[in-house]
């Protein structure tokens, strides 16, 4: 296997978590992943000498995700309705998790899929904020409102969660 | 250095390590006089640290062997284009999300081995499970106006369509419409016979993978006889015995290719 390849199979561990951020299910982000994958092996000229391979994946990657958050607008109108039902939807996959991560990931799923995309790639992908512009093709002043406005919008839905939260302890 | 004004901008910047190392010792003390700020920093830093721990243990799991082998060149053939997404989009009208997660659910639920051709029957039988229960709107252009029909379709989808004519196997063309398959058009000809059974012919420009073969719904009715080849997808949908649909499959097919210049 030559050199790139195997730079490109080392980061598929970032690539998946990115995925899962953005698109929390496990089977759709290993799709993306996978169309990533096929996208940047089929487009391997494009892929500058010296360039992070990282960035090059993730900037492919964030592409087919607006693409798909394009074709699937209902997206949000049906996660939105998982904060409230949240315990009755897990999936098995899903039990595992804690309620704390279930309630930041239903959290991160309700803000749009523009400031997930800010906030994910900053926040837990730690990209710089320069970084992030270019690989999002947007400039950094966009990028950091973007981040700035998802994680307001991120505790303003989990504040809302530990409300009703309160609330239903008071109503027993 | 006289200390500047903060706000709220540099508490984002702070957190993510885009704050001067200068300014860092001038904004703590500036959040120490200022209560409320401070709570809400530390809100956002524990927030950070959440979703950090929450997809940390993704970087742990082991590497699917299907995204490893697309790289190391193992893999079969690249699927064509988005597997599940197509497929989720198709699922997301077929299950008529009610309860909320329905979505959600719907994709999970799909086999993780989706391919080009599988999109392929499924978008076709999706098509056909939709369109062919339609009584007053079940195509778009009826055969009546067969002429225009063809023509609109033909420029929708980039190639010469024909309707085959399957007369001899008792099925008469009761019109068609134009469907979204992804990024791409299809086109959707509704057949009855006169005991009112329909079949489907679901056409598409499809990539450049070469295949053929029959599909079946797990929900159970419907097959799909399908071809991709000479990078177009054509499938054949109904719920007839097998063998039959194999023959109309045939015919309608090898029409098909006739039509379009390519036999």
């Amino acid at each position: 296997m030559d050199e790139r390849r195997a730079a490109i199979l080392a980061e598929i561990p970032r690539l998946r978590r990115y995925a899962r951020a953005l698109l929390r299910d496990r089977d759709s982000a290993d799709d993306l992943v996978q169309d990533c994958l096929e996208r940047a092996l089929a487009r391997m000229d494009n892929w500058r000498t010296g360039e992070s391979p990282r960035r090059w994946l993730f900037t492919i990657m964030h592409h087919l995700f607006v693409d798909q958050t394009r074709k699937t607008k209902r997206r949000a109108e049906v996660v939105m309705l998982t904060l409230d039902n949240s315990e009755a939807l897990s999936s098995p996959a899903e039990q595992a998790e804690s309620i704390a991560s279930r309630e930041i990931m239903d959290a991160l799923q309700a803000i749009s899929p523009e400031r997930r995309a800010a906030l994910v790639i900053v926040g837990i992908e730690g990209f710089s904020y320069a970084e992030a512009a270019t690989m999002l093709g947007i400039p950094a002043g966009t990028l950091m409102s973007r981040v700035a406005r998802g994680r307001e919008e991120l505790r303003g839905l989990l504040d809302d969660v530990a409300r009703r939260r309160t609330i239903r302890m008071v109503e027993r | 250095m006289s200390q500047r004004d903060f706000s709220e901008r540099d508490v984002h910047m702070a957190l993510d390590g885009e704050l001067p190392q200068d300014e860092r010792a001038e904004l703590q003390a500036w959040l120490d006089a200022s209560p409320e700020m401070k709570a809400r920093s530390q809100r956002f830093e524990a927030d950070r640290m959440r979703l950090r721990e929450t997809f940390a243990t993704v970087l742990d799991e082991p590497v699917p062997d299907s995204l490893a082998r697309v790289v190391t060149g193992e893999a079969k053939k690249p699927s064509a284009a988005a597997p599940r997404w197509r497929m989720a989009a198709a699922a997301a009208l077929l299950l008529a999300v009610g309860a909320g997660g329905g979505y959600l659910a719907g994709m999970a639920g799909l086999g993780r081995e989706a391919q080009a051709r599988d999109e392929l029957a499924e978008e076709a039988i999706a098509a056909h499970t939709i369109y062919a229960a339609e009584q007053r709107h079940a195509v778009e252009v009826g055969a009546n106006d067969r002429d225009h029909l063809l023509g609109w379709l033909s420029k929708r989808l980039g190639l010469t369509l024909v309707a085959p004519d399957l007369a001899a196997e008792g099925f008469d063309l009761v019109g068609g419409r134009l469907l979204p398959a992804g990024q791409k058009a299809a086109a959707h000809l509704l057949y009855e016979d006169a005991k009112g059974n329909r079949i489907s012919i679901y056409v598409t420009p499809e990539g450049a993978e070469k295949a053929k073969g029959i599909y079946k719904d797990e929900e159970g009715a419907a097959s799909a006889i399908y071809w991709l080849d000479k990078g177009w997808g054509c499938a054949v949908v109904g719920t007839l015995p097998q063998d039959q649909l194999l023959d109309i499959g045939r015919n309608a097919y090898r029409q098909l290719l006739a039509g379009a210049g390519m036999a």
